[in-house]
């Protein structure tokens, strides 16, 4: 497959909802009141439950891994949280393809995951694939 | 003193001192609930009984403990772990995560017993307004046949 500089990066979503944040945070032993104790957040300045910081992550490795496809490698993923992303907020995370390394072959991606209505930059990040 | 100074200065004096932690040993089952728990719907990554599974690369970058958890005296009052983020134990501070950089060098397996490196390496006082702390902790994940995983993540202080 032939991949270049601006090729957009075909968007995935996921909308997080409550249970959601309850299921990742007990499996990953995330108990930060932020991710389900209403008034807690609010205390904090946030207008809800958030979505963990590593529930973006998972979104953003699976466009890269999306895009890799079937037997495609991520060899690096990264992000910054921007905003917070409510719970019950759908989330997409879409990009373009940064750079192509023919040598090597990696493949680098700007990602950038947007939530709420679409108008709010929740992360922004990069990632680095194989395509396979 | 604010109890974010205090952090800033019990933080900085924790630069480059590696700390220990044991993830225990990584359970096919819980990787598939993470990856459903994700949204993931791959069944090598959802259906641990597949000769295929496959752990989720983001699952031990996502663990906060093991399996065996942690005590009640070892959580904040605000939920988090009080040794989660340098130099703010005990203090009335505002935690946030600030997002990460991981860098994938071997495949996590089920059987896996996890050991993470720790060290601090960065304080930076950040806003023109309402000042807070970026603190950067790189981590390193590691398997008995070697290292699995590094990254390197940021925290936010108020």
């Amino acid at each position: 497959m032939s991949v270049h500089p601006g090729q957009p990066v075909p968007p995935v979503e996921f909308t997080p909802d409550a249970v959601t944040l309850l299921r990742f945070g007990a499996v990953t032993r995330n108990t930060h009141r932020i991710h389900y104790d209403t008034g807690f957040a609010r205390s904090e300045g946030l207008d809800g439950p958030v979505v963990m910081a590593q529930l973006h992550g998972c979104l953003m490795h699976r466009a890269a891994m999306s895009f890799a496809g079937p037997g495609g490698q991520v060899l690096e993923v990264g992000w910054q949280n921007r905003a917070p992303a409510l719970a019950g907020e759908r989330l997409v995370v879409s990009g373009t393809v940064g750079e192509v390394d023919p040598e090597t072959g990696r493949v680098t991606l700007e990602l950038v995951e947007h939530g709420g209505q679409g108008d709010v930059v929740c992360c922004r990040g990069t990632a680095v694939v194989l395509m396979g | 003193m604010s109890a974010w100074e205090v952090a800033e200065e019990r933080a900085r004096a924790a630069i480059g001192r590696p700390e220990h932690r044991d993830l225990g040993v990584v359970r096919a089952e819980d990787a598939a609930e993470f990856a459903r728990s994700a949204g993931e719907t791959g069944p090598h990554l959802v259906d641990p009984g597949r000769p295929d599974f496959t752990v989720h690369p983001m699952y031990l970058v996502s663990l906060l403990r093991g399996a065996g958890g942690a005590g009640q005296d070892e959580c904040r009052p605000d939920g988090m772990y009080r040794d989660e983020v340098p130099g703010t134990d005990g203090l009335d501070v505002r935690l946030m995560a600030g997002g990460q950089e991981v860098r994938f060098t071997g495949e996590v397996r089920a059987g896996d017993r996890i050991q993470v490196r720790r060290v601090l390496t960065e304080v930076e006082r950040k806003g023109s307004g309402t000042p807070f702390l970026l603190l950067t902790v790189e981590k390193t994940y590691t398997a008995e046949r070697g290292t699995l995983v590094r990254v390197r993540e940021r925290f936010i202080v108020r």
